[in-house]
């Protein structure tokens, strides 16, 4: 009995020592959503091959859905216990830099590593002059088309791909598109997909960003009033459905002939449209109801006279975020695996499956091009990503926030009263003015054209 | 003498018998609960209403998340909404419940079970997968669901969700058309316990059906009414889900209830003291109407 008690002592032991030298290691926690279709599979394999390159780290992944990724951070992060790593659209960094959560992490990390990154998809990642996450991509928001009816309109769709078109050209393809079944054009515009319409037209406004380069609130400019002023004759055109479209259903009304040109769209669009094409094709019941083959076309937004042409982007990427654990050690790690799965093969995977262009130059590397897909819209996706303008570097993360609540509860509220024709322009501007003032100051408006 | 006298008195009074540990020992865990889930959250809130939060390190600013409340221009419109949502719906929900456990009363009982479930039904379908189906009815577009009935009617389409001027009555009838079932289930329990000598003695009286219900139903249901009211109001006050999921509170804030105003300050804009300053607010709010509720029409209810 003695014997059995002494090596039952000396079992436990060991296992408490066994446990000492696992707490030994440091763990990372790194919350994602499906990125891609395959990006939660990915990230196993990543992790695990991270962990054989560093048996004192230890990964733990977190997969959240679309759906419910946002409140899961936001909460988490409220409590204290936010993830070491997380997915992050660059519009919530303020956020998250206001609650004193956010690493500066270009404290942490070699120079050499972050030039691997382009200077202008780091630029969204910062904030007050300190970089906070890392970009996996830049998405380019902007129009999609049935090409073969866009031709029938009259339009010079290669032209268009390669030189862009100004607004009133847009207006006369959208004019000369619509009949009777068909839409000239349809935009998302329900709920919060009206902020979409205002964040991708307002580059034909010359709107790229809510601040300008002095730092000073660009939405209650001159150019705000005509891009209003133009979606205003837009809506009441009768080229466009003077309904509240859903966001599932702009391109399935492209899809059916029921729209000519959509909104929003993406490169990634292709994919879709040659997958439903090839389901027609094979007649499996899987193609959309109704749908008929669409010859799909990448398009610029149309610019306003006066305005150089821009394109409407996102980054989306990884940010360190501080938790319970944090300390300078671990933060090291930290950013360690934040530039493992922001670079190189892991960032090309992720673009390639996008249809876009890497934004570091070791995932530029690693990128191997997909086939068989348009060649006018490999280069007008090219093009448009050229032309995305970065917000201004020192925007603060007070700044940051003021406008997003300023967007969520003032601009988009309004502008689906504009798109409903409850307002106008005018009345819609004039209360934007009002409040960007008071949460500002009017100094710190622009006011007059951009 | 007497002085000692009552000291043991009290002694004795106040002593714990083991009946008395025992009742304890079995509200313990309800007392828990209630302090943990409850009471030390609602401390909780009050304290974080004067702070600016942050995880690591708040911040004390004292009134300041009230005085923005009060400032706020969106803050008196969604009070306003709530109370437009909860004067129309409260009441009519209550009069729809009413009258259909009238006319569900006289079935036989295996009858009633299959109405009362059919009515509860879409109490236990989760908000979220309702509101797909409300969304597929309000579809705005010509075929639509509620549009092709307006269309067959020979009525001009709507815009349902996306217009102020139809968005908030969209969603009263959503609420009205699947939130009655358990209203209907404890009405049918409190018509079931109405004696029937009183209906007979009205019979021999010559009382018509409408004078039946006036006189004799409406007096005994009281107290049942009451207390649907009094939740049903409190529950209208709180209501978040049919505007989260159906117009994120668009268009134009038309239709932004307080709690989903709550709910954005706190998980979207992450200011936990602003939205913990609106929710102790909306818990006063919701305190005095229920007192007013009970004073007003709870003199005459007896339980």
């Amino acid at each position: 009995m003695k014997k059995f008690l002494a090596l039952l002592l000396a079992a436990m032991m060991l296992l408490g020592m066994t446990s000492a030298f696992a707490e030994a290691t440091d763990t990372i926690t790194v919350m994602v959503p499906p990125v891609t279709g395959t990006y939660l599979d990915d990230i196993d394999t990543w992790a695990n091959d991270f962990m054989a390159e560093h048996p004192e780290i230890k990964v733990e992944v977190i997969k959240t859905s679309w759906d419910d990724h946002n409140s899961k951070l936001n909460t988490m992060a409220n409590a204290g216990e936010a993830p070491d790593i997380a997915e992050v659209s660059y519009s919530a960094i303020g956020t998250y830099v206001e609650l004193g959560l956010g690493v500066e992490i270009d404290q942490y990390m070699d120079a050499d590593r972050l030039s691997d990154y382009d200077q202008n998809a780091l630029d969204y990642m910062s904030l007050g002059g300190h970089v906070y996450g890392l970009p996996l991509y830049i998405t380019i928001q902007a129009l999609g088309a049935n090409k073969d009816m866009l031709e029938a309109a009259g339009v010079d769709v290669a032209k268009v791909q390669t030189e862009g078109w100004t607004y009133d050209q847009f207006m006369e393809a959208i004019k000369n598109g619509t009949t009777e079944n068909c839409f000239g054009f349809v935009f998302a515009n329900s709920g919060v997909t009206a902020g979409d319409f205002l964040s991708i037209f307002g580059v034909a406004a010359g709107l790229t960003n809510s601040f300008t380069s002095d730092l000073k609130y660009a939405y209650t400019s001159d150019n705000m009033l005509k891009l209003l002023e133009a979606v205003e004759t837009m809506t009441k055109s009768g080229y466009m459905p003077n309904y509240g479209v859903e966001a599932g259903q702009r391109m399935v009304m492209c899809q059916t002939g029921n729209a000519m040109i959509f909104g929003k769209a993406m490169p990634l669009f292709e994919n879709n449209i040659n997958k439903n094409n090839k389901a027609l094709e094979a007649n499996d019941g899987t193609a959309v109801e109704n749908s008929i083959p669409v010859n799909y076309a990448f398009l610029p937004v149309p610019t306003m006279e006066g305005v150089t042409e821009t394109c409407f982007g996102s980054v989306d990427g990884l940010i360190a975020l501080r938790n319970n654990n944090t300390n300078d050690e671990h933060l090291k790690n930290v950013c360690l695996f934040l530039d493992y799965l922001c670079s190189g093969e892991r960032a090309a995977a992720v673009d390639q499956t996008l249809l876009l262009d890497p934004v570091c130059k070791s995932g530029r590397e690693a990128y191997v091009s997909p086939e068989g897909l348009d060649e006018g819209n490999v280069k007008s996706a090219a093009r448009a990503i050229s032309l995305v303008v970065a917000p201004p570097a020192g925007i603060t993360s007070e700044q940051s926030a003021n406008a997003k609540i300023l967007m969520d509860e003032v601009i988009i509220p309004k502008f689906q009263a504009l798109l409903a024709g409850e307002t106008t322009a005018q009345d819609m501007f004039d209360a934007i003015v009002k409040e960007a003032q008071n949460v500002f100051g009017a100094e710190n408006c622009v006011s007059g054209q951009l | 003498m007497m002085k000692s006298q009552t000291g043991i008195q009290s002694r004795r009074r106040f002593r714990l018998t083991d009946d008395d540990l025992w009742g304890y020992a079995f509200i313990l865990i309800a007392m828990i609960a209630f302090g943990v889930f409850t009471l030390y959250p609602v401390i909780s809130a009050v304290e974080t209403s004067f702070l600016k939060y942050k995880p690591f390190g708040s911040e004390f600013i004292g009134l300041k998340n009230y005085q923005d409340t009060f400032s706020s221009s969106l803050f008196y419109k969604t009070v306003l909404n709530t109370l437009e949502y909860t004067v129309v719906v409260v009441p009519l929900s209550l009069l729809m419940a009413f009258a259909i456990s009238i006319m569900i009363l006289p079935f036989s009982k295996k009858t009633q079970s299959v109405f009362k479930s059919m009515y509860y039904l879409p109490g236990i379908a989760s908000g979220v997968a309702l509101s797909v189906v409300w969304l597929w009815i309000y579809d705005s577009s010509p075929t639509g669901l509620m549009n092709q009935v307006f269309t067959f009617l020979h009525l001009p389409t709507q815009n349902w969700l996306s217009s102020s001027k139809t968005s908030m009555i969209s969603l009263m009838f959503m609420a009205l058309m699947s939130g009655q079932g358990s209203n209907i289930i404890i009405y049918i329990a409190a018509l079931l316990g109405i004696d029937n000598s009183y209906f007979e003695a009205a019979e021999l009286d010559g009382a018509t059906f409408m004078q039946k219900v006036r006189y004799i139903v409406f007096p005994l249901v009281k107290p049942t009414t009451l207390f649907l009211l009094v939740t049903g109001v409190i529950g209208s006050f709180q209501v978040f889900m049919n505007a989260f999921m159906m117009t994120g509170g668009g268009p134009d804030n038309s239709t932004t209830m307080i709690g989903l105003l709550i709910y954005k300050n706190a998980f979207e804009y992450s200011k936990y003291g602003l939205a913990c300053a609106q929710a102790i607010l909306l818990a006063i709010v919701i305190a005095i109407i229920s007192l007013v509720q009970f004073k007003m029409m709870g003199v005459d209810v007896e339980y």
